[in-house]
């Protein structure tokens, strides 16, 4: 989930934070160091993360593209100049659409604003722009909700009593909501100084940027894992289950399914799998280490030189061409599998299956899924020929069964000419006229067409009339007897117009 | 998403009284006749349908389409009315097909146009369909039954849609003021109606939109003509009752039925749940992505372009939606090709059409198990891109994963479906076994090459296959305790083992040093099995009893290896000035064998210990073949060996099963016939 940290450089921020010692800052400095702390924890803890950085005043300025290069973010932040007013609207346009170029609509996306909380005056002021919302055009929509799913976090240089003065408070409240509420406002605790904008920042880290850790598992075999992103908790249906649901930290492989089978299903969401060596210090600022390379030699490479299950797996799900089937909790499964970013490079990825007892209707109920061994003979041969699976539907779908539709003239004309083609055709098309025939006829009754049953029944007997000398004599007799059969289903008699009953071709014998 | 909105439950009603029976004045002409064959002949008068015929043919395909993109929990109660009202299914969903709709309505026929219409009425079918909207669905219940206290949760919400022939405005209120006073009385349902009268020609009634009579009561009425006017209706409703949108497949290369070597261009339309577009109305590039408006304004489809399969190569695509779909004209010639080529297996993408030209995959039709899927496939850039491969990460630097044997491990550990009805609800679910399994076969799992001797060894397959088992059968135990022998006839030839020789210098450990590797690495894996059942601990107890050295003989050779490997030593040189040393090396070691072979003889042969009676029937020659018949020149080794096993064969007394044996074979565990098998098993312990 890539982030976007939006920085106000207006002139507000350069307000100075009243201190006792000696050195003065500004308000500038707090909201700097808050960020280098973030990207600090980013760079060593959440490295895969693409950050932005954008600065806004009245204007809007990307300052660092999407990336991972943490020093360039910590470089710019460095290099900050002042400008004149904060106009929060004009800036969240901007974040929208460096998003959209970058990810597209559907990337979810965090937006991290730093702000003091001074929103601005007059037109392009946040009040401003939520007093006027309903008066936007089409054309001039405010930017939020974005078309990407968003967490909107809003980073306040400033403590929230001294928004709650203003109306800032109730703004910045009305901004969350509108970009959909999923997100948080935090304000600085107490005086504002570093450590207390480290302790806002720390808590943004611990709610958004923790990694997430968790053990894999494949019966006894496990490994110690970090899945990034972090997998977000999902509500599945507001009104039944209101409660979000979250991925267990034990996932646990259920078994081992043919890519072929499991057929691109559909996800919510793919993550890296990447194994991690948990005996590391865990006491570090965030939680636990969870980068080798970053580390000195030894001990990446120590970590590299043990056996590593995530390894093992990975290595042999690319070469047999399979997925491990994962359960990530309660009624929630996944797949694992690997990815190849390049010829050389290649990953151990997760992807999750939409919550529910059956995501992937191929597979059926993933509860009902056992072990190939209990049968009595391997379902997918000797010889891997055969596979269980794609399961069929007990019903077949309209496409599948050949139905009847006459809603257009046309479709009623083609099976009616199909019929009286094979009708010429007769006695050596006699099992698809029949065919033809009974499927016309079920529609009819079904429909209450009975003037149809009479209208080829009369085609039928003007056909018999007209066969060539040549004809065999069979076709004679087929015809009138098709022709009668139809003529007493169209009286509607229960006999005779029985939906199941077939029209069977009449029994003749001409070899004597 | 919500589960049960008033999508759940549909009712439809559709008027059987008399006047239904009335022409629509709609002609088909189905008597095509060519010009060969027109000269002299009549053609058949054309065919025109009932309003009935319409009105069924057009609700049975809002039902096909409803069925096919939403098989289950989305259901159709079919209700006709005339001097009383008939109930053509339940909402069981075994009812729920257009082939039981059919069936139930053949059963019910054309409205009888010599019946009396004062007694008939829509009103019977409209009190039934609010009856009925009440009745709970299996998986209402199943959700309520599952929540329990917060059961409420669950909401009875649901839709009618009545086809009728109203006269006037006046008659549909007073047909809505009946729903209403029905749905007061019943005081419990929340719904929301849709009306469709439709027309022969005139329109007496008056469309409406969306209009709230009650809280528990909207109503939307829809004037139209009967035939292709109701079904366009009907097929717009759908759409909005069940977040349908369209999609049309261009460029679809066909072959011409009369042309056979050539091959034309088609469309072909398809529904499906709207979120496959998703990402178009969110970018707001839905006429980029070539939407095109009808002719009547109400429906729009979006374009995407075939693009034919190169391959048919597997690929795990990332696909975040995938939606069924239903053809809008399901049996024209374009969509039956369509259909049935997807159906035999072959999967398209789909590009999406763009200003700047530039190719964007965004969709692929696919089918799985007959029915067909519109998957959406992610064309945007990803967040994960670049990772670190799994190479630079923990574990990444070893090369020696049993990657090979781990994928033998997956095949064997792949799923199959169990059918609901052979599973025993007392008993595990399917999904638990293969958890239980998983964990049996990963009890003893090392994870590299060099971690291991007996995964490396042919001759220890067949055990490690079978000790995983559950439960075993007599025959596996024999299977397991054969293959044991096994083993000890590999130490008595000395045959060599794959031990690895990572981390150490030289040759690796000494032969008989691997043996008791080997044995040490085999009794582990068996051990963790042995606590399942008595068989599982009978092949425990058989390696135990055969391993070659007791605990204490193994603490005295170790005390004498340090002499074995200067002998090893002298072995390798192998130069002839030291040769005479390492023959004399050699007698000495033989004689150090005698004495072990005389003291294991001692457990081994006493008379109390079946064991020897255990010993591996000498079925196949390859298994006894002698040193002597290896081919090729003699080795030092063999020479070596040789000497020492004819030594040996003198010193000891022979096994009584080869001493007693016919045609070199011999029968084992006689003395089951007359005992149980617990003797074996004791005695087998006690020999330890």
């Amino acid at each position: 989930m890539p982030t976007v940290v939006l920085m106000d450089v207006s002139l507000s921020m350069t307000r100075p934070v009243s201190l006792d010692g000696s050195e003065e800052f500004q308000r500038k400095n707090l909201a700097v160091h808050g960020l280098n702390m973030l990207f600090e924890h980013m760079a060593s803890n959440y490295r895969m993360e693409f950050t932005a950085l954008m600065a806004f005043s009245s204007l809007w300025e990307l300052l660092v593209p999407f990336t991972r290069d943490y020093n360039a973010l910590q470089e710019a932040l460095g290099n900050l100049e002042d400008y004149d007013k904060t106009c929060v609207e004009s800036a969240l346009n901007g974040v929208s659409n460096v998003v959209q170029q970058e990810w597209g609509s559907a990337c979810p996306c965090q937006v991290v604003l730093v702000t003091d909380g001074s929103l601005g005056i007059g037109k392009g002021s946040l009040r401003h722009s939520l007093h006027t919302l309903k008066h936007h055009g089409d054309d001039k929509k405010f930017p939020l909700p974005f078309p990407f799913p968003t967490k909107l976090f809003i980073m306040s240089v400033a403590n929230a009593e001294e928004l709650q003065m203003t109306d800032a408070m109730d703004n910045l409240e009305e901004l969350l909501r509108l970009s959909g509420g999923d997100g948080q406002i935090f304000t600085m605790e107490g005086p504002l100084c570093m450590k207390n904008v480290q302790a806002m920042f720390g808590r943004l880290i611990d709610h958004a940027y923790s990694p997430f850790h968790a053990v894999l598992h494949c019966g006894n075999l496990s490994s110690d894992v970090q899945v990034f992103p972090r997998p977000e908790p999902i509500v599945m249906d507001e009104e039944v289950e209101p409660m979000p649901r979250s991925v267990n930290t034990d996932l646990e492989i259920v078994g081992f399914i043919e890519i072929a089978d499991i057929s691109s299903p559909p996800v919510i969401s793919r993550h890296l799998v990447l194994p991690i060596n948990v005996n590391k210090e865990v006491d570090e600022v965030g939680t636990g280490a969870t980068d080798e390379l970053e580390e000195e030699p030894s001990a990446s490479q120590m970590a590299g030189k043990s056996p590593n299950f995530c390894v093992l797996l990975h290595g042999s799900l690319k070469v047999e061409g399979m997925v491990a089937l994962v359960q990530l909790g309660p009624e929630w499964y996944g797949m694992l599998y690997s990815q190849a970013d390049s010829k050389k490079k290649s990953n151990l990825m997760m992807s999750l299956f939409e919550p529910g007892p059956d995501p992937l209707p191929w597979l059926g109920k993933i509860t009902h899924l056992g072990p190939i061994s209990e049968a009595a003979e391997n379902p997918y041969g000797e010889d891997d020929s055969k596979s269980p699976f794609p399961l069929q539907p007990p019903v077949k779908r309209s496409y599948a069964q050949n139905v009847t539709v006459w809603i257009k003239a046309s479709g009623l004309q083609t099976d009616v000419q199909k019929i009286l083609r094979n009708a010429r055709k007769l006695p050596d098309k006699t099992q698809t006229f029949y065919k033809e025939l009974n499927r016309l006829r079920k529609a009819a009754l079904a429909f209450g067409f009975w003037e149809l049953l009479k209208g080829m029944a009369d085609l039928l007997e003007r056909e018999c009339t007209l066969l060539p000398d040549s004809a065999h004599p069979d076709a004679a007799f087929q015809l009138s007897h098709a022709a009668q059969q139809l003529k007493l289903a169209s009286t509607g008699d229960s006999q005779y117009a029985a939906f199941d009953h077939n029209i069977a071709p009449m029994h003749t014998d001409f070899s004597s | 998403m919500k589960m049960f909105s008033v999508s759940h439950k549909t009712v439809f009603v559709v008027d059987h009284c008399p006047y239904m029976a009335e022409s629509s004045r709609q002609q088909v002409e189905c008597d095509v006749l060519t010009k060969s064959r027109g000269q002299g002949v009549i053609p058949l008068a054309p065919v025109s349908k009932s309003l009935w015929t319409c009105a069924v043919e057009c609700s049975m395909e809002y039902c096909r389409i409803l069925y096919d993109v939403y098989p289950l929990h989305k259901l159709i109660n079919y209700i006709v009315s005339d001097s009383e009202f008939h109930i053509l299914n339940s909402w069981r969903q075994e009812d729920q097909s257009t082939h039981e709709l059919m069936s139930a309505l053949a059963a019910v026929g054309p409205p009888n146009p010599r019946e009396d219409p004062e007694c008939c009425s829509i009103l019977h079918g409209l009190v039934a369909a609010v009856e009925s909207l009440c009745k709970i669905t299996e998986l209402q219940h199943e959700r309520r039954t599952t929540l329990m206290d917060t059961a409420e949760r669950v909401a009875n919400r649901g839709r009618i849609i009545c086809l009728t022939n109203a006269k006037s405005d006046t008659h549909v209120r007073m047909l809505e003021d009946c729903i209403q006073e029905t749905i007061l009385e019943q005081n419990k349902l929340a719904a929301v109606f849709f009306f469709n009268i439709q027309l022969g020609d005139d329109a007496l009634v008056s469309d409406r939109p969306k209009k709230e009579i009650s809280p528990l009561l909207t109503s939307e009425v829809h004037s139209v003509r009967a035939g292709r006017h109701l079904a366009t209706k009907l097929n717009i409703l759908v759409q909005q009752h069940f977040d349908l949108a369209s999609t049309t497949i261009t460029n679809i290369p066909m072959k011409e039925e009369q042309h056979a070597n050539t091959s034309a261009n088609y469309d072909v339309e398809l529904l499906h749940h709207r979120d496959a577009h998703l990402e178009f109305f969110k970018s707001g590039d839905l006429h980029m992505a070539g939407t095109s408006t009808r002719e009547n304004g109400l429906k729009e489809t979006i374009t995407l372009k075939w693009c034919t399969p190169r391959t048919n190569s597997i690929e795990l695509h990332y696909c975040t939606g995938a939606y069924r779909i239903s053809p809008t004209d399901v049996n024209s010639r374009p969509s039956s090709c369509l259909t049935n080529f997807l159906l035999n297996g072959r999967s398209v993408l789909l590009e999406q059409p763009r200003k700047s030209g530039s190719k964007v995959i965004s969709h692929m039709l696919s089918s799985h198990g007959g029915e067909i899927f519109l998957h959406v496939l992610n064309s945007n850039r990803s967040t994960l891109e670049d990772p670190p491969s799994i190479s630079e990460g923990c574990g990444g630097r070893v090369t020696d994963y049993r990657i090979t044997d781990f994928g033998e491990f997956m095949r064997e550990n792949r799923l199959m479906p169990v059918s609901e009805s052979s599973h025993d609800p007392s008993g595990k679910l399917p999904v638990e076994r293969a958890k239980g399994q998983l964990e049996r076969h990963t009890r003893y799992w090392p994870m590299i090459i060099s971690q291991t001797t007996i995964f490396n060894m042919q001759a220890v397959v067949p055990l490690a296959n079978l000790i995983v088992k559950e439960t075993l059968s007599e025959e596996d135990v024999l299977t397991c305790q054969k293959t044991v022998y096994n083993l000890v006839d590999m130490e008595r030839k000395n045959d060599p083992l794959p031990i690895s020789t990572v981390g150490s210098r030289g040759k690796g450990p000494k032969r008989d040093e691997q043996y008791r590797i080997m044995w040490n690495e085999l009794e582990t894996l068996v051990k963790t099995h042995a606590g399942a059942t008595d068989r599982h601990q009978r092949v425990l107890d058989c390696i135990i009893a055969c391993r070659s050295k007791p605990p204490e003989e193994e603490e005295r050779k170790k005390r004498g290896r340090k002499r074995e490997e200067r002998e090893d030593k002298t072995e390798k040189n192998g130069s002839k000035d030291t040769d005479d040393k390492s023959w004399q090396e050699s007698e000495r070691l033989k004689g150090l064998l005698d004495k072990e072979e005389q003291e294991s003889e001692v457990i081994k042969d006493s008379p109390d210990s079946p064991e020897p009676l255990n010993k591996k029937p000498r079925l196949c020659t390859e298994e006894v073949q002698p040193p002597e018949r290896a081919k090729g020149p003699v080795s030092l080794l063999t020479m070596w060996s040789n000497r020492i096993t004819v030594a040996n064969s003198r010193k000891h007394q022979e096994f009584v099963g080869r001493v007693s044996s016919v045609n070199n074979k011999f029968e084992l565990y006689q003395q089951l016939k007359d005992e149980n098998g617990m003797d074996v098993h004791e005695n087998g312990k006690a020999s330890r």
